[in-house]
């Protein structure tokens, strides 16, 4: 009986893990195809199967017609997933923080009601946001621009910080910030100079979160920019609507997802601690 | 030199009740109480940490009800070892001399003298983590007393440590804790031993209320109430209603004449206390041996007599078993009494 | 997440605007004014022809309710996110477990199956729509393999469906496995003993001891993912463009097409604000449920 569950188990596991890397394999090999190569049918193989090419990986960075450029669609991803992933961490942290140590009463409102009010956010369908977001940004001329993609991005990720960073908070004595009162540290003091140094595995498992549904978003950056800001995501939809070759689309595809990739390997060392069942529950 | 005045708080556990005290300079107070008597409030509401509902607190005559925490001069031991996680031993103890403003390099040699002090040297660049307990209840006095503050409290700092180390540092702490002339010290601890040991001033307290208060060694001798006797005694005293009636204490079936040292109330009922010193083996009373224990050098026999139980201490290790009967006496010049309302009515005869 | 009494007097009150106020404001800002604006939008005509702000009642609600396209999608939402949370929570509980008290290899399995989260939904639906490609495709290759012939994988309704079903699947079963494990590993081992010390097997101890201390994270698990799941089209876009025909379209997808493709501005408004609140009603129907049909049981 062992033995079965066993075998049962070794066999789920690996063919699971063939399911999991199978599209990333696929999209390697046909990253170093040419024309000729993916015409003829579904090969896999590399000097075997097919003569390999390097074109779709030098097509990102050559620009002009002959070329896709990555790299500015690449920077400006970079540059709204951090900036509005720090910013989120940084609000939400504060408002986190507010909400595990202080009372705060408006009526009826309570704080129980505020951190709801956070964390509900992440029910809003984003289509319903999409035509004030438009109309508003448009108002700002903040269209088509880093700074408007930001300022969506905030809403986007601010209620993840606050969800993490509360139960995290819940977790650190109240007796820390009260000693460092009364050492001499005003309210505010004992935040940033006691408990912000000590809440980096929340911040971390925040942050996490905030790069990774920033980055990953699709839909408010196609339909808040044009031309002037690209994410990658939109590049290379817009990319696979028009004519482009597979090969470039493979590789295009590999480079925009290997940043995240590797936040698993943090991911996978906070779950394994058990850092992170605090902020499921 | 901190006055407190009809002091109120409205915790919803143990809120405190109508307190006022005056704290003069250059004292350790010990404050003794059982847990949920208000203690822990008491130090938390007098640093800033409670809001007060009424009552002020004044310190040199100021007022000082209304300032925020950092600006008291009052510093606090918990009796969770609590530091500063992220911070060396050296800089957790620098950190309140930082936030006063004193550089980086004075902070850290006045701290590292500080350490030396409490006897940790060695430990400068460790982490809190990485200490035991005792060591890290140790930095947190150091880091308590560094700030040279006003008032220095210290809420059950033992409470939390293993047997040993609590002996170990009960003895050090004499040494340890030092004011000046110009500070207050206040110790709060469950313990009577403790309590009678490090302070020259005693507070009972019971309920968020002030109960007793006076040199450890009087309040020992002659508690004012039933309560303060009850948590002032350890082991446990024992009370026993019982009568007077023309001149003589009944109490179960056994009586006590008078003239022995004990004068007694008007006839009437009253509440007897007999401590483990008010009972002898070899008299008139008999009793029952419900338990015998161990302590140190002494043997702590509980007795059943027809009135209830009460403790008997015995020099030495001997056994008693379980069971058996002995025959003891009950000393008038050590017992109590208490009136039914739970003032102490004991007067001795010269 | 209980609020602690406050800890301090006066100078509290002020500081403690200064930690919620900036967030609270900015939330808002961005997200509560633009959905007061869109409930206005709701009752106007606005559309490509006529921009701006007129009233025109509750019109653009009646015409929600005869709009046939829209609560078809929203029933193959149902579906689609149903079937899919389903099979992601049972893959991922699986995986969880599989790999739970693996010693050897065990990092390199669960970073590996972390991996699919961490991709961009839309990139990898790049991909996976290569990999379905009817002729030049590896799917139907691997198929023919084994001696099947070629799906019509997104030429077809069904086919369509399970596409879309497929890389849901492998995109989210990584979050429950997630979740699921991070639960495991913070349960609690005396149950285990006493299970162990009854003589209870793997199937009894599962059931008995595991199922039941696991129902807070599986009720967490599966309201997150409906909720996400809810959103879908990102993957849809890509993938089938909701087709072929409006087989894979879904209530998101649809409530785009109105707005910001037909531009019917206003009557997208009613749409989106509908499918809104049937959200929210069904999510805390079936949050309510869960609560009662797991913890009701433990407890």
């Amino acid at each position: 009986m062992n033995k079965f569950y066993h075998i049962l188990k070794t066999l789920f596991l690996f063919s699971w893990s063939l399911f999991v890397v199978f599209p990333f394999l696929w999209a390697l090999t046909t990253s170093f195809k040419d024309a000729n190569a993916i015409t003829s049918g579904a090969t896999y193989i590399p000097w075997v199967d097919y003569e390999p090419s390097t074109q779709g990986w030098t097509s990102l960075f050559t620009t002009g017609s002959q070329g896709i450029n990555i790299v500015g669609p690449f920077i400006d991803s970079a540059a709204v997933t951090l900036i509005a992933s720090l910013v989120s961490l940084l609000l939400g942290t504060l408002a986190a923080y507010g909400l595990s140590r202080f009372e705060y009463r408006l009526g009826f409102v309570k704080n129980a009601d505020i951190t709801f009010f956070f964390i509900s956010q992440r029910i809003m369908p984003p289509i319903v946001l999409a035509i004030p977001f438009f109309l508003m940004l448009k108002e700002l001329g903040a269209l088509d621009t880093i700074f408007g993609l930001v300022l969506v991005y905030v809403a986007l990720l601010l209620p993840i910080a606050v969800w993490v960073m509360t139960d995290f908070f819940a977790g650190i004595p109240k007796e820390l910030d009260e000693m460092a009162m009364t050492d001499g540290c005003s309210p505010i003091g004992a935040f940033f100079r006691v408990i912000l140094p000590n809440s980096v595995p929340g911040l971390v498992v925040a942050g996490m979160f905030c790069l990774i549904f920033g980055w990953n978003d699709f839909f408010f950056a196609f339909t808040l920019t044009f031309t002037e800001t690209q994410l990658l995501p939109v590049s290379i939809v817009s990319l696979n609507s028009s004519v482009t070759p597979w090969w470039s689309l493979s590789a295009f595809a590999l480079i925009s997802v290997a940043p995240l990739a590797c936040v698993a390997v943090i991911v996978e060392r906070y779950m394994s601690r058990g850092t992170m069942s605090g902020a499921i529950r | 030199m901190l006055q407190v005045d009809q002091l109120t708080t409205a915790d919803p556990k143990v809120s405190l009740q109508d307190i006022s005290f005056q704290f003069d300079a250059g004292n350790i107070y010990t404050i003794l109480g059982q847990t949920g008597a208000g203690k822990t409030e008491l130090l938390r509401a007098l640093i800033g940490l409670d809001p007060l509902v009424e009552g002020d607190i004044k310190l040199d005559g100021q007022s000082i009800a209304k300032r925020p925490v950092k600006d008291r001069s009052m510093s606090l031991v918990y009796q969770q070892f609590i530091n500063y996680p992220h911070l060396s031993v050296l800089d957790n103890v620098a950190f309140p001399l930082r936030r006063q403003g004193k550089k980086k390099a004075d902070a850290q040699s006045l701290a590292a003298k500080m350490l030396t002090v409490v006897g940790l040297g060695d430990y400068l660049q460790r982490r809190p983590a990485q200490l035991s307990g005792g060591q890290q209840q140790r930095v947190a006095l150091a880091r308590a007393m560094v700030k040279k503050s006003r008032i220095l409290m210290l809420d059950e700092p033992l409470a939390n440590l293993d047997y040993k180390l609590r002996e170990q540092l009960r003895e050090e702490f004499p040494r340890l804790v030092t004011g000046n002339d110009d500070s207050v010290i206040l110790y709060t601890t469950t313990e009577p031993r403790e309590a009678m040991e490090l302070g020259n001033t005693m507070i009972i307290m019971t309920d968020g209320r002030i109960v007793a208060c006076g040199p450890p060694a009087d309040l020992f001798a002659n508690p004012p109430t039933k309560d303060a006797a009850s948590v002032i005694s350890d082991p446990p005293i024992s009370f026993i209603s019982g009568f007077v009636r023309s001149g003589a204490l009944y109490f179960g079936e056994g009586q006590l004449a008078p003239n022995n040292g004990l004068h007694l109330p008007m006839d009437g009922p009253v509440t007897i206390a007999l401590r483990p010193d008010a009972i002898e083996p070899g008299g008139a009373f008999n009793a029952t041996i419900g338990l015998s224990e161990f302590s140190g050098s002494e043997t702590i026999v509980h007795l059943d007599f027809d009135f209830g139980r009460a403790i008997m201490l015995v020099e030495g290790i001997e056994t008693f078993e379980v069971g058996s009967h002995m025959s003891v006496s009950i000393k008038a010049e050590h017992i109590m009494l208490f009136s039914s309302d739970g003032q102490n009515i004991t007067t001795r005869i010269k | 997440m209980t609020p602690t009494s406050t800890f301090g007097v006066n100078t509290m009150l002020s500081s403690k605007h200064f930690f919620l106020l900036p967030a609270l404001l900015t939330l808002i800002a961005i997200i509560v004014f633009p959905l007061l604006f869109t409930i206005r939008v709701s009752f106007s005509s606005w559309d490509v022809f006529q921009s701006g702000l007129d009233y025109i009642g509750g019109k653009n609600y009646g015409r929600v309710l005869e709009d046939e396209r829209f609560w078809q999608s929203l029933g193959r939402l149902s579906l689609l996110s149903s079937i899919s949370v389903c099979l992601q929570y049972t893959l991922g509980f699986a995986l969880a477990l599989a790999v739970w008290k693996q010693v050897r290899g065990g990092r390199v399995l669960r970073v590996l199956f972390l991996i699919p989260m961490m991709t961009t939904p839309v990139v990898m639906s790049v991909i996976w729509r290569t990999v379905f490609h009817e002729s030049l495709g590896p799917a139907n290759d691997i198929l023919g393999m084994f001696g099947f012939g070629a799906v019509p994988w997104l030429s077809s309704a069904t086919g369509a469906f399970i596409s879309v079903l497929i890389v849901e699947v492998w995109q989210w079963t990584p979050f429950m496995f997630l979740l699921l494990l991070a639960g495991l590993v913070s349960l609690p081992r005396e149950p285990y003993l006493a299970a162990a010390i009854d003589g209870a097997g793997t199937l009894r101890t599962f059931w008995q001891v595991t199922f039941p201390l696991m129902a807070p994270i599986t009720i967490g698990a599966l309201i997150i993912r409906l909720i996400e799941a809810s959103k879908i089209m990102d993957t849809v876009y890509v993938l089938t463009s909701g087709g072929p025909g409006t087989a894979t379209e879904t209530s998101s997808y649809y409530i785009y097409i109105r707005g910001l493709r037909d531009f019917q501005i206003g009557y997208s408004a009613a749409l989106s604000l509908v499918y809104l609140v049937i959200m929210i009603v069904s999510l805390t129907v079936i949050a309510k449920l869960l609560l009662r049909l797991l913890v009701g049981k433990v407890g």
